[in-house]
């Protein structure tokens, strides 16, 4: 019973974040067309930019939620105002420009993580952040981890709001079903674009600092996440933002069950999983 | 109200429109007809904005509007029910009819607007909830129709309205349509549907490999030979 409770419990953390991180991705994939290999270093900045301001400045973690997280969103709203905003003007076929995207998005993996280095230096860094045992009747759970896994699910309940209760939201998602469709509503599909690319840095960033309270961190980790979102991304149905949220669960869930077992199998077990979703189940889980 | 001069507009090296000129005057029906591939489609899309011309100009109630995007041009008041209707297939009834209503103006006065196109189409409140692409084909359309109709706009367009519909419902669609218009609304129609669209219209353009190669009153397109024979089959 115990530990079904615990793999539950790892599973919503690691779920809340994976739903965060994909969502992003899905954001940037869904709408803007760009599968952003770059994504995970936005993670990687948002990590690091946390710990900066925890330990030199003494900022709570959770206080940088509002300040990382918009910072992160202008960062996202530049790179697609200058990047690839440039890029899709020169490259107007839409499937030349998916392509080229990711090829962009490769470049400024590598520049980020290159400036990164020489920034933050290779050295693996962290702080404690609520180390401490919380009792819950007979079970104990590790604080920090409680606070992340809480504050993921409210930050994905939330934008989930924004997505079907406001009239941006209904655009947003009107906008990834059928852009020239949407344009037709009136929605200014340039704008909603870049919009859609903040907000998916948005969500790397709330990512990166919730990551920050539990993990190590080292300017490489970036890889790895986006790897997972796109997992993610897969077994909810490529660019369904809905399939990105539910999907982050389920393989957050997985990855307590699997990790219950044998600790050492899970990165296994995600490729595995992600193979066969391709053999079997290509369209996801609410694909289309 | 609308007028359309000597446009000519590409897909990349293609030519598809010829010198196209077109008007539509306030209140009227005006149905564009040809052949599958005359580029009926690629006239309303340049009209909207949706594909660029490499020449000519559409104006609309006095300004003009060549090449403006689509967001600019429904803002002054055209809505466009695009070919097989284009709904958001995951989204309910009700909000790809909130959609319809998108721009800042209509937005405020959403409630109001999706009142009365409840009393137009009741069948759309009893399933509001539902997925639109869950719907049979006749209630896609009838939602497509719905969604044109809560920007309220002036100038409404509509393209292939009737297309793969049952006939008894071809011929309520085309009701509805002089219904809307009776209501204010001026329209310019694309069918395939030649004699239907004719009965109802007041003026037809004929459009043939790219160009207008006639236009007049109904009457008249009618009693044409050249209409009798190429679209009509008599
Ligand atoms: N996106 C496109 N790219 C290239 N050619 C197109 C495109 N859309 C339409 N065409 C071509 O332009 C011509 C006119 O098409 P269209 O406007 O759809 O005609 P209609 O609506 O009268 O059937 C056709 O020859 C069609 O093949
Ligand atoms: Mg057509």
């Amino acid at each position: 019973m115990i530990s079904f409770i615990n793999i539950l419990v790892n599973g919503l953390l690691m779920g809340g974040i994976y739903a965060i991180t994909a969502v992003g991705l899905s954001m940037q994939y869904g709408v803007a067309r760009i599968l952003n290999i770059a994504h995970g270093e936005f993670i990687m900045v948002a990590a690091f930019l946390t710990w900066m301001l925890h330990t030199t400045l003494g900022i709570n973690p959770i206080l940088c939620l509002a300040i990382v997280g918009p910072i992160l969103f202008v960062l996202g709203y530049l790179v697609r105002h200058y990047l690839f905003k440039t890029l899709k003007e020169k490259t107007p076929s839409p499937a030349a420009f998916e392509g080229n995207s990711m090829l962009m998005a490769f470049g400024l993996l590598f520049v980020i993580q290159s400036l990164a280095t020489y920034i933050w230096g290779k050295n693996i860094v962290g702080y404690d952040f609520m180390r401490y045992s919380v009792y819950l009747g007979e079970i104990r759970f590790a604080a920090n981890r409680l606070v992340i896994m809480i504050t993921a699910v409210i930050i994905c309940f939330l934008f989930y709001l924004f997505l079907t209760k406001t009239r941006t939201g209904k655009a947003i998602r009107a906008s990834s079903q059928d852009p020239d469709a949407a344009a037709l509503m009136g929605v200014d599909i340039n704008r909603m674009l870049t919009l859609c690319f903040a907000l998916g840095a948005l969500m790397a960033g709330f990512a990166g600092v919730l990551l920050s309270m539990e993990y190590k961190l080292d300017t490489f980790m970036g890889m790895g996440h986006t790897i997972i979102a796109i997992i993610v991304m897969v077994l909810g149905g490529l660019g369904s933002i809905p399939g990105s949220l539910v999907g982050g669960f389920i393989l957050g869930i997985f990855y307590g069950i699997v990790s219950g077992i044998e600790p050492g199998l899970t990165e296994a077990a995600y490729y595995l999983l992600f193979m066969l979703l391709l053999l079997f189940k290509p369209s996801g889980l609410f694909g289309r | 109200m609308l007028e359309v001069k000597n446009l000519n507009v590409f897909y990349g090296n293609v030519q598809v429109l010829w010198d196209v000129c077109l008007r539509v005057e306030e209140g009227e029906i005006v149905a564009l007809v040809g052949a599958n591939g005359a580029g009926k489609t690629t006239l309303l899309n340049a009209i909207t904005g949706l594909v660029k011309p490499a020449s000519g100009s559409v104006t609309f109630m006095g300004q003009d509007i060549t090449g403006l995007p689509p967001n600019a041009v429904v803002e002054l008041g055209i809505s466009y029910f695009p070919e097989g209707g284009r709904l958001f297939p995951d989204m309910s009834i009700l909000e790809n009819l909130e959609m319809g209503a998108f721009i800042k103006s209509s937005w405020k006065k959403r409630k109001e607007r999706l009142e009365k196109v409840y009393q137009i189409f009741p069948l759309l409140k009893e399933r509001r909830k539902q997925m639109a692409k869950t719907l049979s084909g006749g209630e896609r359309q009838m939602l497509a129709m719905g969604r044109v109709l809560m920007s309220d706009p002036k100038l409404g367009l509509f393209d292939e309205l009737s297309y793969g519909m049952a006939p008894k419902l071809v011929k309520e669609s085309f009701k509805m349509l002089q219904k809307l218009r009776d209501n204010g609304l001026t329209i310019l129609l694309n069918e395939q549907n030649v004699k239907q669209s004719l009965e109802i219209a007041d003026r037809a353009y004929v459009l043939e490999n790219g160009r207008i190669v006639s236009g007049g009153s109904c009457e008249e397109l009618l009693h044409s030979d050249h209409v009798r024979k190429a679209y009509l089959g008599l």
